[in-house]
């Protein structure tokens, strides 16, 4: 998952936290060794070296790639399971801006769902495309180990990988979980804390790095319609909803949603802190 | 650039798709409060219609961020009810001008005077910051202040901790000081000195209550107060901890009590002196009280230890205090609490307590007429020889709105009059009236 991934129980039961906490492992494991990019022996990597040739692909992935469907048509094209690719205009590691623009528009052929040929569970990938379930998989494994949990107790789980997570079961002694979430701030304090009592938090963007391009704020996430990352976008969105992919598709939606971040959230109705 | 309609259930749809299913139940999710909010009302009543106290307490805390946090605390007392003069009981009423108001009261034949007039409204107030500084130390300052009719205190404080040993260990530094100024009703009398007659009091009956014109007696008066306290924390396994302080605190300046006096007897038949038998004694005839006197310095020192530990689902503490000082006090006191985690809720937490002490040097029960007057004399039961127990459990719940907490506490206190006092007459009465109170305080404590 590339972060830290943490499971909290609240029990007297010792065999059942370690039943929880080693379900949790194995199936965080498992979905990032099936679904991430850079492992060779993943399934996106197959998908990814397919050369134009069709892929079947088993029924979790094709979950998966119908949801990531779904929200490059909810979010109209700006989300995209395929802009991946752009990760080579755009070197983040390198500090604010070290892109190379020029590629973009080649980059930008490749791109785009709609070249993608989706007839479950077979997969056409055009030659040079690639997909990319990262940005959905943490979230969707929060989800899967969460649904578990509550299928073999009722304690209260807490599911937090990396930042994006879900509680199960009854709230814990005190009420709720006390969430700190480093990349929001409340109303005027330095560090925010959300009660959590039930569903899920997820995050997107980063309070403390910022992207200035020619003096315009850009986002961490880009805009799979320009290959640009999005302008006005807030630092860091946290949502919440009933499950963690929810809360993970409204914070990267409405983070693509640039200036029209807190609209889009209003309109949604949802709970939300956004950081600017 | 919008999106045209919400997306609210073509989202939950797709992830239906992608999950199976979706919890029913909503996300519950809300800023954690940062303020804290601890409120109490206290009732205390101690038998005989002695005082009963009704407290008000407010603490709020509020944390800025991991390394900053303020605290307030506003309480407001309703002191009512008799408290005992000093004097001893005796075969014949004895009528004395009331200390806190200026009125007369009469005690019957056999009974512990205990001065009724005794009413206060006390506010206090506390405000304090604290600091992180540097990975493992903080700091901490304060003020405090209260105010009563014939009483006021500002003071000071300041602390400082450091973690150790990966934070097993925490050592505390603390200083305090405090101004008190004290305004008897009537003036600070002149120790060792008669207590007017009933009939030639100063501006005696029929003055109004409580107020304080001072007139006839001394000056306000006033004491500063230091303590130095110096602490360790110690986590001693995953279970238990350990604390240890010591204490040194020096108090100097008009350390009376200015309503507290002495009787003086007869040393054979155990009777009240007269005032007429009293060096320079002017007015009417009548028996002779003295007023107290104590020396206008005095040292504690103290130490403190704690054992806290927690079992699977329960915890308990004890401890222990001794305390010294150069007026010849010694105290111990032993405590121990048993917190009971019925449930993941609920708690109650009983609790036990012995306190014992010596009496001062200068406590005398009565003085006797034949004798020369001591430099310091005081009857106030306080100062002598006592032991007290204190029974009580306390009983929390927690909801999703705060904490809710009732206390309820037995305390009886016994003195040991002056060796020697019993002569006479008072051979005949009871001359340390044993007390006994009852607290009760109800808790509510909250976020917001």
């Amino acid at each position: 998952m590339g972060s830290p991934c943490e499971l909290l129980v609240e029990t007297k039961d010792e065999a059942l936290a370690l039943r929880v906490a080693r379900f949790a492992a194995h199936e965080a494991r498992r979905i990032d060794g099936k679904f991430s990019r850079y492992r060779h022996d993943s399934l996106v990597h197959a998908i990814n070296s397919s050369h134009g040739r069709p892929t079947s692909v088993d029924d979790e992935t094709a979950r998966l790639i119908d949801y990531g469907e779904a929200l490059w048509k909810l979010s109209e094209r700006r989300f995209d399971l395929t802009s991946g690719l752009l990760r080579q205009a755009w070197n983040f590691d390198e500090g604010p801006v070290a892109a190379h623009p020029k590629k973009i528009p080649a980059l930008l052929d490749h791109i785009g769902w709609q070249r993608v040929t989706w007839e479950p569970p077979t997969l056409t990938l055009p030659e040079g495309m690639e997909i990319d379930l990262g940005g959905i998989g943490k979230e969707y494994a929060v989800d899967r180990v969460a649904d578990w949990v509550i299928t073999e107790t009722d304690e209260p789980v807490l599911v937090n990988f990396g930042g994006d997570l879900r509680c199960t079961g009854r709230p814990p002694a005190n009420g709720a979980w006390h969430v700190g979430i480093e990349s929001i701030e409340l109303a005027g304090e330095a560090a925010g804390r959300i009660k959590l009592g039930a569903g899920a938090l997820a995050t997107s963007g980063d309070a403390k790095r910022h992207i200035e391009i020619d003096g315009v704020r850009h986002g961490h996430i880009f805009d799979a319609r320009t290959g640009w990352p999005v302008r006005g976008a807030p630092r860091s969105i946290t949502v919440a909803a009933p499950t963690c992919s929810q809360a993970g598709s409204y914070s990267t939606l409405a983070m693509l949603q640039g200036e029209g971040a807190e609209a889009f959230l209003q309109s949604e109705g949802v709970r939300y802190w956004l950081l600017r | 650039m919008q999106l045209k309609k919400p997306i609210g259930a073509s989202l939950a749809a797709a992830t239906c798709g992608l999950l199976g299913a979706l919890p029913a139940a909503p996300a519950a999710a809300q800023e954690v409060g940062d303020w804290d909010i601890d409120s109490s009302l206290l009732l205390y009543g101690e038998d005989n219609d002695r005082v009963k106290d009704v407290s008000l307490d407010i603490a709020i805390h509020r944390a800025l961020d991991e390394d900053r946090s303020f605290n307030l605390n506003f309480t407001v007392d309703s002191l009512t009810g008799a408290t005992p003069n000093g004097a001893a009981p005796t075969n014949e009423p004895q009528t004395f001008t009331g200390a806190s108001s200026g009125k007369s009261y009469t005690v019957p034949a056999g009974e512990v005077p205990l001065d009724p007039s005794f009413l206060d409204t006390r506010i206090a107030g506390s405000a304090n910051w604290q600091q992180g500084f540097g990975e493992a130390s903080r700091w901490n300052v304060g003020l405090t202040f209260s105010d009563e009719y014939d009483y006021s205190h500002i003071g000071a404080n300041a602390r400082l901790e450091h973690d150790f040993n990966l934070k097993n260990t925490t050592v505390y530094l603390g200083v305090a000081y405090g101004q008190d100024e004290i305004n008897p009703v009537g003036g600070a009398p002149v120790p060792l000195t008669p207590l007017p007659g009933p009939s030639d009091t100063p501006g005696g009956e029929g003055e109004g209550e409580g107020e304080d014109d001072g007139g006839g007696g001394g000056p306000s008066q006033s004491k500063d107060v230091t303590d130095l306290l110096v602490g360790v924390t110690q986590i001693l396994s995953r279970r238990s901890l350990l604390e240890l302080s010591f204490s040194y605190g020096r108090s100097s300046g008009y350390l009376n009590d200015p309503y507290k006096i002495l009787s003086v007897v007869d040393p054979v038949t155990g009777l009240p002196a007269y005032t007429d038998q009293f060096p320079g004694a002017l007015g009417i005839r009548s028996f002779l009280y003295l007023y107290e006197n104590r020396p206008d310095s005095r040292s504690k020192q103290s130490a403190f230890a704690e054992w806290r530990y927690a079992f699977d689902r329960d915890s308990m503490a004890v401890n222990f205090r001794y305390m010294t000082d150069d007026w010849g006090v010694r105290s111990e006191t032993a405590e121990a609490r048993y917190r009971w985690n019925i449930n993941d809720r609920s708690y109650l937490e009983p609790n036990l307590r012995y306190y014992t002490q010596t009496a001062a040097d200068f406590y005398h029960t009565v003085l006797f007429i034949d004798r020369p007057v001591p430099q310091f004399a005081s009857a106030d039961y306080r100062l002598a020889d006592l032991d007290a127990y204190t029974v009580g459990f306390k009983y929390g719940h927690l909801t999703d709105r705060g904490e809710f907490s009732v206390r309820l506490e037995y305390y009886k206190q016994e003195g040991t009059p002056s060796p020697g006092s019993a002569v006479g007459e008072l051979a005949n009465h009871e001359l340390i009236l044993p007390m006994q109170a009852v607290i009760a305080q109800f808790g509510y404590r909250f976020k917001f």
